[in-house]
């Protein structure tokens, strides 16, 4: 069902050269080239980038640019195409759980004594232990991206060849119930970065309370086999309020760290405020109204 | 019933219900977390070692507990860096020692430091608190191609190929100079393996605490006494007033390089001279902010004053405005330039006797030598420190005042061998 023109009817005129699943591998390569700057600075922050930090700042450029690779090639060799994307995507896995792994042992005092091994200022205060899923989350969509759905909103993807998958929901519901997770590691990472303050500057309730709203819409709309128009409408108006929380978000994160003056210090934009963190609230509504579009193959005769 | 023959369509509800377990579970955490907002990592409060098995850990537990202890309340120790990561060398290492089947260095080195704080290393290695500190002292014999082409390299060292043994430190003989110059000027003391500086002078073992490395209390060390007193004048200045008052409320684990001033509303050694703050850079370079060397004994403008000023006034102007600011810094460069020209007229009265061989050539052998030293060395830099510093007492009764005192003596002294040479 191409849900944004239940929406929007008159975005049926418009021709779309490309399909859903090559806006969203599209979206999958910026994220993973954003990433890479994103992860660097963010990495940056200790002064010095030791081995393990340079995993995903190494890996983030060279998989955006084999999906682009992936992408062109997919009209000659489609089946190449397939398990480069599908070998990155799986990389990007291992390399978020990975990463996870990391700042967990970051948050985490192995030796301290039983019951003071973690803490929630503990989590507040170590490397943001949900920032490496969000690799796991693009590889998970990139994976759910590659294969075709045949025939659409059906939940059977075609594997290389003549067979075939029946997935638990289709591919729609399945990246409605993605971008939920998406919305809901978003907002728990902000939560946890914004409680190193005590919460009363009053726009730190804004990411929290757009992202726990487009976190369970989301999921919700994932449980319904034919959501309503209105559904739809929440959905949509949902994920523009996580991009507007996304622009807001880095707008005040650069405020912040710039001078009482308004002067740009580097150091501060690296120890500061991540300004590009809140982009990622705008990252996941635009997968989520991705998500929307015709998930029916462009023709292209 | 409806009945379902894939196994995938089956696992739907599992599907939904681990969502909204994880929907649910989500809400306690973020609830959790902004009830918890705003509290600081108490590490002190966990010993964050109790139940290692690191050997080195057990062995010390009973060997030397105070620095287990310490150890166990750093944030180093809770970021899991182990003993071994700093300590631990390779066979031949130099400066290295056999313990416990192992070889370590007893106190490591800026090059095992540099492994994770490569940059602040590096500026160290850029600044006064360098070689140039080390040399003062003990002089450069001894110093090899590398450590010599170092020093060559920093901006504001100095750089004299072939200085020589500090005259004082040389006169009261090495028993005393471990406890006496050393113990400050070895900050920049080059190690065996080439290496210089000791992080730990400022850094104090092993705690690594910033609160501690963020008072003054810890460049008091040093930076006390007669020679520059900038302690004592820190602690009578309106920063300090403010520090001793209410410095107990400021915070002192604010993340480095994102200090403002609700961290710190009135400066400290540290927010003038290293930390970020403002539109100035945090840097371990110390001098990187100064306009003038007013430890010589005739002050003269730094090779980059003017942008060193820009970056000092950076950290000025987030409480001053620029007016405020021109001023204070028109008015102390005026100070300085008086200071000087106490310094120049006792240099002309010393310099007479010297061109009449009226002074031996040994140093320190005689009470002139000690006067004429003192004035600059004590009266001269406490003045101007007291200046800039803004300890009016300081620059008064402890300084300028002393300064004319002294100039005083030294005419009495000089027309007296002029007078006995015959000379007057």
């Amino acid at each position: 069902m191409y849900h944004l023109a239940a929406i929007f009817p008159g975005i049926r005129r418009i021709p779309v050269p490309f399909s859903r699943d090559q806006v969203m591998m599209l979206m999958l390569s910026l994220n993973f080239l954003l990433l890479s700057v994103e992860t660097y600075l963010a990495h940056l922050v200790s002064g010095t980038i030791v081995i393990n930090e340079w995993i995903p700042i190494l890996f983030s450029p060279a998989a955006g640019v084999v999906l682009l690779l992936a992408g062109i090639l997919s009209f000659r060799k489609r089946n190449l195409a397939v398990i480069l994307a599908n070998l990155v995507f799986i990389a990007s896995i291992v390399v978020g759980l990975l990463g996870a792994y990391f700042h967990l042992m970051r948050a985490i005092l192995p030796d301290a004594p039983a019951g003071q091994q973690a803490s929630i200022p503990l989590f507040i205060w170590a490397p943001p232990i949900l920032a490496p899923l969000v690799y796991v989350l693009i590889g998970w969509i990139g994976v759910s991206t590659v294969w075709t759905e045949e025939p659409a909103d059906s939940g059977k993807l075609v594997l290389n060849g003549e067979k075939t998958i029946q997935m638990p929901f289709s591919k729609t519901r399945a990246f409605f119930f993605l971008t939920s997770i998406g919305c809901l590691s978003t907002v728990i990472s902000s939560v946890l970065d914004h409680s190193r303050t005590d919460f009363s500057n009053a726009w730190l309730w804004v990411p929290t309370i757009v992202g726990i709203f487009a976190a369970t819409v989301a999921f919700v709309l994932g449980l319904y086999e034919n959501p309503t128009r209105a559904d739809l409408i929440t959905y949509f108006c949902a994920m523009v309020l996580m991009i507007l929380t996304g622009v807001m978000g880095l707008y005040l994160h650069i405020q912040i760290d710039l001078t009482s003056r308004g002067e740009v210090v580097v150091e501060r934009l690296i120890q500061g405020a991540p300004f590009m963190a809140p982009m990622l609230f705008a990252d996941i509504g635009a997968i989520g109204i991705i998500a929307l579009l015709n998930p029916e193959k462009v023709s292209r005769e | 019933m409806e009945k379902s023959n894939n196994p995938m369509r089956a696992s739907r509800t599992l599907i939904i219900g681990v969502m909204a377990v994880l929907l649910t579970l989500s809400l306690v955490l973020i609830i959790q977390a902004v009830t918890q907002s705003g509290e600081p990592v108490e590490t002190e409060e966990v010993d964050v070692l109790a139940n290692s098995t690191n050997k080195c850990v057990l062995c010390h537990r009973d060997e030397s507990p105070g620095i287990v202890k310490q150890y166990s309340d750093s944030t180093m120790a809770a970021a899991e860096v182990a003993c071994e990561d700093c300590h631990e060398v390779q066979e031949g290492y130099p400066g290295s020692v056999a313990h416990a089947g192992t070889n370590v260095l007893a106190s490591p080195t800026t090059a095992k430091c540099t492994t994770c704080h490569e940059k602040q290393v590096a500026e160290f290695n850029q600044s006064r608190h360098g070689l140039p500190a080390y040399i003062a002292v003990e002089g450069t014999e001894g110093l090899s191609q590398d450590l010599m082409a170092l020093y060559e390299q920093i901006p504001e060292g100095g750089y004299a190929p072939d200085k020589s043994r500090n005259a004082i430190a040389a006169l009261e003989g090495d028993a005393l100079t471990g406890f006496t110059c050393s113990a400050c000027h070895n900050i920049g003391k080059p190690a065996e393996d080439g290496s210089v500086g000791q992080c730990q002078m400022c850094h104090l073992r092993h705690e690594f605490s910033l609160e501690q490395v963020r008072k003054p209390e810890t460049c008091n060390f040093c930076h006390i006494g007669p020679d520059h007193p900038q302690y004592e004048i820190y602690t009578e200045s309106p920063h300090g007033i403010a520090y001793h008052t209410m410095g107990y409320e400021w915070n002192w684990e604010a993340e480095p390089g994102t200090l403002t001033v609700e961290d710190f509303p009135a400066a400290t050694c540290a927010i003038c001279h290293i930390s970020g703050f403002g539109a100035t850079a945090s840097s371990h370079d110390v001098g990187e902010r100064l306009s003038w060397y007013l430890f010589a004994p005739i002050s003269s403008k730094r090779p980059a004053w003017e942008e060193n000023t820009g970056r000092m006034q950076g950290v000025c102007i987030e409480c001053h405005n620029q007016n405020f600011i021109n001023d204070f810094y028109q008015s102390a460069d005026l100070a300085t330039e008086r200071v000087n020209e106490l310094v120049v007229e006792s240099d002309q009265i010393y310099g007479e006797l010297k061109e009449n061989q009226l002074l031996t050539d040994a140093p320190f052998d005689e009470p002139i030598d000690y006067e004429y030293f003192e004035l600059w060395h004590h009266w001269g830099r406490t003045t101007k420190f007291g200046v800039w510093m803004q300890g009016p007492d300081y620059s008064q009764w402890h300084g300028a005042y002393e300064v004319l005192h002294s100039l005083a003596e030294l005419r009495e002294m000089a027309a007296q061998k002029l007078a006995e040479a015959g000379l007057e």
